[in-house]
């Protein structure tokens, strides 16, 4: 399948009236914060689920108007100023996450061409040569609005929880920008509505079978990547460490209240509807049908498509609801030795190999050649392997030395034999089950989930 | 989409450089990776070789080189004779500076500290100051900072050239905090020259903006263009061409830009300000020639004044505040001060002769500075090298045979004849004569007089005092420090007695190709 | 009359900034107001506030040393990009480049493992 004529390239862009430039604006601003509003509930009524129990069901039909009526008692909460807060960066911290939280969509596809009141117009606010710079760069600037939150509260936890955030999000910035570098290579190109239609479709056909096209599938390795660090970014659980309650009660926004908070959760959300649509376009080939449905005809023309994109961004929030309602929460030392040790250089051995195969396609060597190339590169890669310097674990000290090797002056220590009482729980089950009695792990399986 | 043209790289050209930097990710590997024992030889070793495999690169394509050849990397960079002959020059610099940085006989693990950033004069730092052996990223450091240099002596465009400044300038930053003894002092020194030399660096980059609103190109060459062709703003050229030469002048420790130089001088580990002394010197003057000579050629009376009168003030305030110093690194840092305005009378001389005396005049200059250094840094006590002049009193009687080296030292530095002294400042002041620039030679003449006197002074000391309880063993170098020593003292009298065959060299190299 | 490409961006921007402005600003008149000394303090878990004095206390070193790594890489994805957008035409000298650059970078990410700079604690 040959990209249609009404796709969009960087061309079509840049010739709207101001009006027509005004209904997008006003249109993406609002499909942002409806989303932001559906999002919440869809959260919270899927992870209600996932725990067996009914969720948010009063306001409005199945709760629906639950998130607008928090959101409106936020604003009736009392705005507190702390007494040791930097006022002015208070009060701008917010707004920064928000607007650049925002800013990130203008580039998003939301579909081909369309007419609108007789003019010809893309379904897209806009797009520019560099249209994935902007929402990375958006993104950027957001971590100003999180670290300069939590330095203006004049509080510690704030400030831990914004450092934390900020580095978090560093981190994991490096690993997603360099995950979509594989886009751009396949692509050629950084605009958004020309890495949609790159992902259009490819010419072998397997009978009814299109070969797959998008770069999910052609770049798996940058699709995991991208997924995992754009959780990492968006400080989405099981990455969730900044607001890591048990350790940062809120993190940088502990002592944000009324409609200051409701900002930063706004623009939390709207991330997540951000990086869920970057990854649509980038990877799941954005407005465009999947394969059965684009079998009809009218799949990918007029105003179909919206759903399209639609459906993929809210089946991508469902994983990012999934993640949360089963996945622990990391340790900051863990989490941050995968951004750095895994996630980067697998990225980077990614690009290389990935550079190297289509440059030994496009060379016009022989097969001969190309073979002994490659198996020279897996001769080099097995002689690094089995040259790389291995870690020598320290050795494990023993119970004894390591109380031999306390300072003076610290807590007593229990008696090393001292036996544990049986939990009185699994003597009950243990014992309506007529076996014997055993101390280590109670099997509490059957308890009552926490709700 | 338009075709890409890829740039054409002539790897010979490049080969120093290459090399140098591809040395110090060797180096970075080692460090990485080698055993805690096994890393100091394999530093040293890789580092010389390195060296010595650049210099082989240049003496070769020394001989190869044309003007059609010269400019490669999309005419980024301009290897031409000049080029060559300046990295050549900062190559064997950079090596000597390299034995003493190398140096670990003179004191248990060398002159620098293992780690940097423990806090002074805390248990740890007390313990890592009398066991553990010194960092060895010194050498890694030390080579990027000279591929940095060389780079900047051959570039031909001021981003180039900018990228070049930040590559050789930021490991010496680094370098200077590296100090064994005294490390407070020794971080405040690589505060102080990395607060201003990030300052000096933002002159240069605001003044790379201006050209670029004057020529609408960055290369020496179109700058020029423009310069001959009286197209572009006039008043762009002025402010850019000041901005920039206030980065360079700043490196090259000309005053007004001065002010840092006395305390990294003595803060910096010796070697590390041996190096300073004598490779920053010639990378500055290199760069600050290669601006003024193949970049504004065509103004040149429009800057002469200005110029002149840096150089003149940079004599005085160097030789006047060098005759109160009290601490012999500071004494070296204002000798070197007044050097500058030395250096920049010859580079006044704007003809083939001043760039030629120039040259001379770094190479001859660079070996005396590190030989001076080599000696401080066999001076020294309980507590590390003995700096204060004090301390310095009855050496002569203590060990004739270091104070006779640190004398002859100490008259090329005052410029008596057949010293290399003599010779470079002669080839500069008579550049500068030939160049109508008399009175700058009469100006020159007289800080020399004044600087001969704290000179002297430190001569008769030595020579005439009894020596004090104070006064501090001379201590046996190591072979790395004597290789340097030696080297620094035979080329010092060597370029004095017979300088025809450096003269020669020099004024072979003397053409820039833009 | 047709607006640059960029303009429907600055126009994203400047509604947003209105609506986020416009929620800061009226918070303060919306909500209630009920004076409590304890609720203007720094928040901590029912102990005396030890808050951070003005401008903010110390904290870790280790936050400046991601920083500076974030740099570093996210320079190396600025070289990236360009170089990923032009692959396809700039060939085998594009690559060997890359390659050259990646390894360069590589050499100072070894340097930092292996130097414990990527272990938190």
């Amino acid at each position: 399948m040959k990209p249609l004529a009404q796709d969009p390239t960087l061309n079509d862009f840049g010739h709207d009236p101001w009006w027509i430039v005004l209904i997008k604006v006003v249109v993406v601003f609002a499909f942002l914060v409806v989303m932001t509003l559906f999002a919440i509930w869809y959260e919270r009524r899927v992870v209600a689920r996932m725990q067996v129990r009914p969720g948010p069901n009063r306001n409005g039909p199945f709760g629906l108007l639950q998130s607008l009526a928090d959101g409106l008692k936020l604003a009736f909460k009392e705005d507190i100023m702390p007494k040791l807060a930097d006022k002015a960066v208070f009060f701008i911290a917010p707004v920064i996450s928000t607007v650049c939280a925002f800013t990130a969509f203008s580039i998003m596809p939301f579909g081909p061409v369309v007419s609108l009141f007789g003019h010809k117009t893309p379904l897209q606010l806009t797009d520019i040569p560099v249209a994935v710079l902007l929402v990375l760069a958006c993104s950027g600037l957001g971590i100003y609005g999180v670290v300069l939150g939590g330095w203006a509260s004049g509080s510690t936890y704030p400030l831990l929880g914004g450092l934390r955030s900020s580095a978090q999000m560093i981190s994991y910035e490096v690993a997603m920008g360099l995950s979509i570098v594989a886009v751009f290579m396949t692509s050629g190109t950084m605009s958004t509505s020309g890495i949609v239609a790159a992902q259009a479709g490819s010419d072998t056909h397997w009978g009814p079978i299109t070969a797959p096209s998008w770069y999910a599938i052609l770049l798996l390795p940058s699709f995991v990547i991208y997924f995992v660090s754009a959780i990492g970014e968006t400080n989405r659980a099981p990455f969730d460490l900044p607001e890591a309650e048990s350790e940062l009660v809120g993190g940088f926004h502990t002592e944000y209240s009324s409609l200051k908070f409701a900002l930063f959760f706004l623009a939390e959300y709207i991330n997540m509807v951000t990086v869920s649509a970057l990854c649509t376009t980038l990877f799941l080939g954005g407005w465009r049908a999947p394969w059965p449905i684009s079998l009809w005809a009218g799949a990918n023309s007029g105003w179909w498509p919206m759903l399209w994109f639609t459906i993929k961004i809210l089946l991508l929030l469902f994983v990012f609801v999934w993640l949360r309602g089963t996945l622990p929460r990391l340790r900051y030392d863990q989490f941050m030795r995968f951004g750095w040790k895994v996630l980067i250089p697998a990225n980077l051995i990614w690009i290389v190999a990935l550079s190297g195969i289509k440059t030994l396609q496009k060379s016009d060597w022989d097969g001969t050649k190309r073979t002994m190339v490659v198996v020279g590169v897996v001769i080099l890669l097995l002689i690094v392997a089995l040259v790389w310097p291995s870690k020598k674990e320290p050795e494990k000290l023993t119970v004894a030395d390591q109380i031999a090797a306390r300072p003076d002056g610290s807590f007593p220590l229990p008696p090393l034999d001292l036996v544990v009482p049986v939990n009185p729980r699994a003597k009950r089950i243990t014992a309506s089950r007529e076996e014997p009695v055993t101390v280590g792990a109670p099997d509490d399986s059957t308890g009552p989930k926490e709700a | 989409m338009k075709d890409i043209s890829l740039p054409h790289l002539n790897y010979a050209a490049l080969a120093p450089m290459l090399i140098l930097f591809g040395v110090a990710c060797v180096g970075v590997l080692v460090d990485a990776f080698a055993p805690r024992k096994a890393r100091y030889p394999i530093q040293l070793v890789v580092a010389l070789v390195g060296l010595i495999a650049a210099f082989v690169a240049v003496v070769l394509r020394a001989g190869k080189v044309t003007a059609e050849n010269a400019i490669t990397a999309a005419g980024a960079v301009s290897v031409d004779k000049p080029a060559l002959f300046l990295q050549g020059t900062l190559i064997v610099l950079g090596a000597v500076a390299l034995l003493l940085i190398g140096e670990r006989a003179l004191e248990r693990g060398g002159p620098f500290v293992a780690q940097a950033a423990i806090t002074v004069g805390s248990d740890a730092d007390q313990r890592q100051a009398a066991r553990e052996s010194g960092a060895t990223e010194v050498f890694p450091l030390t080579i990027f900072s000279l591929s940095g240099m060389l780079l900047f002596v051959a570039a031909n465009d001021l981003l180039t050239m900018f990228v070049a400044l930040e590559v050789f300038s930021l490991p010496l930053y680094l370098l200077c905090a590296l100090a064994r003894r005294r490390r407070l002092i020794s971080q405040e020194a690589a505060l102080k020259y990395f607060l201003l030399g990030a300052y000096a660096s933002a002159f240069f980059l605001f003044g790379l903006a201006l050209l670029y609103g004057f020529a609408g190109g960055i290369t020496f060459a179109k700058i020029n263009e423009s310069a001959q062709n009286g197209t572009g703003n006039i008043t762009l050229l002025y402010a850019g061409l000041a901005l920039v030469s206030i980065g360079l002048l700043f490196k090259a420790a000309a005053v007004p830009f001065h002010v840092w130089t006395p305390d990294v001088y003595q803060g910096a580990p010796t070697p590390v300000t041996s190096l300073m002394a004598a490779c920053t010197k010639v990378a500055a003057f290199g760069g600050l020639l290669r601006v003024l000579y193949a970049g504004f050629d065509r103004v040149h009376w429009d800057y002469s004044p200005i110029i002149a009168a840096i150089a003149v003030l940079t004599m005085l305030v160097g030789s006047i505040l060098a005759v109160t110093q009290t601490d012999i690194k500071r004494l070296l840092a204002y000798s070197s001060i007044a050097n500058a305005g030395y250096l920049l009378v010859g580079v006044l001389g704007n003809s083939a002769l001043g760039l030629s005396s120039v040259m001379f005049y770094l190479v001859a200059y660079g070996f005396t500075v590190i030989a001076a250094f080599a000696v401080i840094t066999l001076v020294r006590d309980a507590d590390g090298e003995a700096t204060h002049l004090s301390r310095w009193a009855g050496l002569g009687r203590r060990s004739p045979f270091y104070a006779t080296v640190f004398t002859v030292i100490l008259l090329s530095f005052a410029g008596i004849p057949l010293t290399s002294g003599f010779t470079s400042k002669f080839a500069v002041f008579s550049a500068a004569g030939g160049g109508d620039q008399s009175w700058l030679v009469i100006v020159g003449v007289v800080s020399s007089m004044i600087l001969a006197f704290p000179y002297l002074r430190v001569v008769v000391m030595m020579w005439l005092s009894e020596p004090g309880e104070q006064t501090p063993s001379v201590s046996l170098p190591g072979m790395l420090t004597s290789a340097a020593l030696v080297i620094g003292v035979v080329i010092t009298i060597f370029v004095g007695v017979a300088p025809q065959p450096l003269l020669h060299l020099t004024s072979e190299a003397a053409n820039f190709i833009r | 009359m047709s607006l640059s490409p960029y303009v429907p961006i600055v126009g994203l921007f400047a509604l947003a900034a209105l609506f986020a402005l416009f929620s800061v600003a009226i918070a303060p008149f919306v909500g209630p107001r009920r004076y409590n000394r304890a609720k203007l303090d720094a928040y901590e878990c029912g102990i005396e506030p030890t808050p951070q004095p003005i401008g903010g206390g110390r904290f870790p070193v280790k936050f400046y040393l991601t920083a500076m790594l974030f740099i570093v890489f996210d320079i190396e994805i600025i070289f990236l990009y360009p170089w990923a957008v032009s692959f396809n035409q700039l060939g085998v000298f594009g690559f060997i480049e890359m390659i050259l650059f990646i390894g360069t970078v590589f050499v100072a990410y070894a340097y930092v493992w292996r130097r414990g700079g990527l272990d938190w604690d």
